[in-house]
């Protein structure tokens, strides 16, 4: 087992449950658009493996953040969909506003400092 | 913790979610390809390019797989599936070893759940630790020799105490009083209680005995219980001239009035006196006695109302009362018992009334009453401690017998193991590998064990319960008893499973790869000798537990037999009994000896009945003693007496040596005939003619007796004592208040209980309020006062047979086991000219050594355990040479049969089928 790898799923890990999360907002989606919608809305700035797309959407089914269900995808397929529960949902924005404070904090701290001095 | 749940879910439906995971990476592979495929890649370029995306795709699963399932689980599941498999292979030895240790769990369990009911468990009340039962002591009393000691009068029993002396848990009521007062800044309640025996309680016309205690108006508040239901005892309820009330128990209720609230308020009669049910105790709550539960609580002071007169309550020198009492918060024992027995003390010295008696005072401590009182453990604490020793040993031998079992099939599974070694398995992974299977097998036999010790618990039940009517045991396997099982099952496992998986898992590979049996090199031969030894160790084990077992069970049958053994001078066969008690029932005293008389033409009449007779007791029951005066002067010794109806003697077919027997013509007689037996005449009319002489009785039956005739010898009392010299005097003349219950014998034609309706007819008709109580044929009655000898015989006889075939398996096991070792060996020796009996005996050889080294260990622990087993023999010694002998030879024999199979085998061996198999 590559314990590197484990480090780097760690690393990325809230990032990118958060993304999943809000991903899935609109509605239910299969593993395979999860990852097309979040490469695309970022404009393919964030490529998500899919090596650790899957562990991370079992995870998420196993905190009870999102349920899945075996369903016929749009060309006929059988494809597993998930679908955010209102537990995922509240996640979602606790998560959200703890990122929000972070950029707003990381703002803060990197915007230049020479007119507020005293 | 759903997280977890839902983990453990998705484990438990490992392959289908495995399936799922598969399809849903498929698809994402497909979409992917699709997407590709309209960017203008080929087809085989798009797939080659999905793929890349993915990425390793056994690793994807291997990582999504690590979120629904944790490796050790993993790693147990297989473990567990390997040992079924591997238990299922060897099929016959598994089953033996599981039904050994189930059998040794189940009798460990059952055993153990009569220890804990009556031995160990607390009372079912609030703070059980902080109650206390009040206990003295003295020096050695003097039998017989009034006037040394302030115990005068006794309801109730001492003991002997460890150091010789007198102890007893029985004061007198002034003593109660005493220590109600003084303990006050200790003890939050002091109460009293005094045993009732059977009560006649008449419920809407329908008359029932059951066991009752008297006790004192602090009771109910000292065990500080809830009522079931109304309300308990106050100190109101115990004053003399109180309206009469009783409590009962919660399952009393139930049965004789269908539900627990309704008994509250109903009016019973209780011994033909008037009593309101005020209250019902909790449910569970069965009386301060373990294993002696009670239906019925009546205050002290109605013992007037119930009993004509009991023990005074003034008298204080009359001991009878048991006093319990509660710490209060923060008092401990010792503070309690220092100032308590110096109160008792002072109080106990102004009773005496000589110097003789002041230098012997009882002396007061305040014992752990948790527990509750003790009269029952007293009686069952030996023999529950001895049946515990055999269970136990049964256990050990069965842990024994399946390491032996383990380590020889782990010996053959050596090259199966090598392979694992060599191949990269860790030591470590092997062992608890091999320690998983020997704890499958000890879940498995735990969980027989347990179905074996709920039938255990019950057919023990039964067999303690049998002839004790003050026994009343509700044992049941409870969860102390569960874990403590499981606890055992689970070291059992580790015991038996180390020691076989330490030694196939040392790293000894080339031998073992090579496919040796282990004599060719030197390494393995290092290796053979411990387990060699360890296994040799286990069998001298087995044989010697086996021959204590073996000597414990010949020497309770022995003594069985000599208890059955014993001249009863009467013949018990076709006789039945059953007692009546009509003045107890209300029935008036001046005329229950003619209502008993009434009764007894009836039973005469009965078709079926070839002859009838009435005695004040059974004749291994009977025990009653009273002063009796010839010629005014007070015969010494200690004789019996027998209230006896007419008939007597024929009916019980005890011939009569001189003279005649008590007839129905007596009853009218104005002095009450009486025969003596033989002893009797022989003691007190040495080469007199005894007939025509009288004898008067004193004590609480003062009466003229003439007597008429001689009995030959005929057992009275308990098999166990010598007879003493009798008294049979005809009850009719007895004084009233000295006639009390009385028991039928009916010799009878076919089935004595047969008659059982036909009786209760009978006295139905005659007075519905008289129940009859304790139907037994004479055999059985004789049975039940012998019932703990019966017990442990029978049970001991039944472990030791079981023993016999574990050990037996055990040995046959090892032997098996060596003679395939030494194939080869044996191969060469024959091929080089051993004759077929030289080889027989130099595989029996080994096992004979054996044996005799287990014999000579068990010797002397026989002897150490000698002295604990004395007590429970019956003239003869523990070192019976009958029983020894008789366990050494059946040791003999069965190792014999055991070795004898394997040995022939040995010596059948084909030379050249041996050597091929290199």
């Amino acid at each position: 087992m590559a314990r590197t790898k484990e480090s780097r799923v760690e690393l990325m890990r809230g990032t990118l449950d958060l993304m999943i999360l809000r991903t899935l907002l609109p509605g239910p989606a299969h593993g395979h658009a999860i990852a097309k919608h979040i490469q695309r809305t970022t404009d393919d700035l964030l490529q998500v493996e899919t090596g650790s797309l899957y562990p991370a959407l079992y995870r998420l089914e196993a905190q009870g953040w999102v349920a899945a269900i075996w369903e016929k995808s749009d060309k006929g397929k059988r494809a597993r969909f998930y679908r955010i529960t209102p537990k995922g949902r509240k996640q979602l924005a606790s998560e959200q506003s703890k990122w929000d404070s972070f950029v707003r904090a990381m703002a803060t701290l990197l915007k230049p400092t020479g007119e507020e001095g005293p | 913790m759903s997280s977890l749940l839902k983990r453990l879910r998705w484990w438990l439906q490992g392959t289908r979610k495995e399936a799922e995971l598969r399809e849903e990476l498929q698809f994402h592979l497909s979409q992917e390809a699709e997407e590709q495929r309209v960017q203008g890649l080929r087809e085989d370029e798009a797939r080659s390019a999905a793929q890349r995306d993915l990425g390793n795709e056994a690793r994807v699963r291997e990582d999504v797989r690590a979120v629904w399932t944790w490796r050790p689980l993993e790693e147990l599941t297989q473990d567990v599936r390997y040992a079924i498999r591997t238990m299922a292979t060897h099929r016959a030895v598994s089953l033996f070893a599981a039904f050994s240790l189930a059998l040794g769990m189940g009798a460990n369990t059952a055993i153990y759940s009569f220890i804990d009911t009556v031995l160990l468990r607390s009372l079912p009340v609030p703070d059980a630790e902080s109650l206390v039962v009040m206990t003295w002591r003295s020096k050695p009393v003097k039998s017989g020799e009034a006037d040394e000691f302030v115990l005068r009068d006794i309801s109730g029993s001492t003991y002997r105490s460890s150091d010789g002396g007198v102890e007893a848990r029985i004061f007198p009521y002034p003593a109660v009083e005493r220590l109600q007062e003084s303990s006050t800044p200790f003890l939050s309640s002091v109460f009293a209680v005094f045993r009732g025996g059977r009560m006649n309680v008449l419920v809407d016309g329908q008359a029932e005995l059951t066991y009752a205690q008297y006790v004192s108006g602090g009771f109910f508040r000292g065990l500080a219980i809830p009522p079931g239901a109304g309300r308990l005892f106050v100190e109101e309820d115990d004053r003399q001239g109180a309206e009469p009330v009783a409590v009962i128990s919660a399952g009393y209720a139930k049965r004789r009035f269908g539900a627990i609230p309704n008994a509250v308020g109903k009016q019973v009669r209780i011994n033909n006196a008037s009593f309101t049910i005020v209250g019902v105790t909790p449910e569970g709550f069965e009386g301060v006695e373990p294993g002696a539960a009670k239906s019925l609580y009546v205050p002290m002071r109605s013992m007037s109302v119930v009993d004509g007169d009991g023990p005074s309550f003034t008298n204080p020198n009359y001991y009878w009362a048991e006093i319990m009492g509660r710490l209060r918060p923060g008092v401990t024992r010792a503070q309690a018992n220092a100032a308590l027995s110096t109160a008792f003390a002072q109080w106990v010295a102004t009773t005496a009334a000589s110097d003789a008696e002041r230098a012997n005072l009882p002396v007061l401590t305040v014992d752990d009453g948790a527990g509750g009182l003790d009269t029952l453990r007293r009686r069952y604490e030996k023999p529950l401690y001895l049946l515990q020793a055999i269970v136990g040993l049964i256990l050990l031998m069965a842990c024994a017998n399946t390491a032996n079992l383990l380590l020889a099939r782990s010996a053959a599974r050596q090259r199966e193991i090598a392979v694992r070694l060599s191949i990269g398995a860790g030591r470590f992974r092997l062992i608890r590998q091999l320690l998983t299977e020997s704890l499958v097998l000890a879940v498995v036999s735990g969980t027989a064990g347990i179905a074996l010790a709920i039938a255990g618990t019950r057919v023990l039940t039964a067999l303690l319960a049998n002839g004790d009517d003050g026994l009343l045991l509700e044992a049941s396997v409870n969860w102390t008893v569960l874990l403590v099982t499981m606890g055992l099952s689970l070291s059992c496992g580790l015991v038996f499973g180390l020691a076989p998986a330490l030694q196939t898992t040392r790293p000894q590979l080339i031998p073992a790869l090579k496919g040796s049996d282990g004599t060719a090199t030197i390494g393995a031969r290092r290796s053979r000798i411990p387990r060699l030894k360890l296994q040799q160790g286990l069998v001298v084990a087995q044989v010697a537990l086996l021959i204590l077992l073996l000597v414990g069970a010949g020497l309770f049958a022995r003594t069985l037999a000599n208890l059955q053994s014993i001249p009863l001078g009467f013949n018990p066969e076709g006789v039945l009994l059953f007692s009546i008690n009509a003045p107890q029932a209300g029935y008036p005293e001046a005329s229950a000896a003619s209502y008993y008389a009434q009764l007894h033409d009836q039973f005469a009449a009965i078709p079926g009945v070839r002859a009838a007779t009435v005695s004040h007791s059974s004749m291994p029951r009977a025990g009653r003693g009273h002063p009796i005066k010839l010629n005014g002067m007070p015969l010494q010794g200690k004789y019996r007496l027998m209230q006896t109806g007419p008939r007597f003697f024929s009916t019980m077919q005890i011939p009569l040596l001189a003279g005649r027997e008590i007839e129905e013509r007596d009853r009218t007689a104005s002095v009450a005939p009486g025969v003596i037996s033989e002893l009797f005449a022989r003691t007190y009319f040495a080469g007199q003619d005894p007939i025509g002489r009288r004898l008067s009785i004193g004590g609480g039956m003062p009466m003229e007796v003439e007597i008429v005739g001689v009995s030959a010898a005929a057992h009275y009392g308990p098999v166990r004592y010598d007879s003493p010299p009798v008294l049979y005097v005809s009850y009719s003349q007895v004084p009233p208040a000295a006639l009390q219950q009385m028991t039928f014998a009916l010799r009878t034609e076919g089935d004595p209980m047969s008659l059982v309706p036909a009786v209760r007819q009978i006295v139905q008709n005659t007075d519905s309020r008289i129940p009859v109580t304790d139907f037994k044929t004479q055999a059985g009655e004789i049975a039940s006062t012998i019932n703990q000898e019966i017990i442990l015989a029978r049970l001991c006889g039944a472990f030791a047979l079981v023993a016999l075939v574990i050990a037996c398996a055990g040995l046959y096991g090892t032997l098996a086991y060596a003679v395939a070792r030494r194939t080869r060996e044996i191969g060469i020796r024959i091929a080089i000219g051993a004759k077929p009996g030289s080889v027989i005996w130099m595989v029996m050889r080994d096992v004979c050594v054996l044996a005799v080294l287990g014999v000579l260990t068990s010797l002397p622990i026989a002897r150490a355990l000698s002295a604990f087993v004395k007590s429970f023999l019956f003239e003869m010694q523990p070192n019976d040479p009958v029983a020894i002998t008789v366990a050494v030879a059946a040791l003999v024999v069965a190792t014999l049969l055991a070795s004898y199979a394997p040995a022939r085998r040995a010596s059948r061996i084909d030379p050249v089928t041996a050597l091929r198999n290199e």
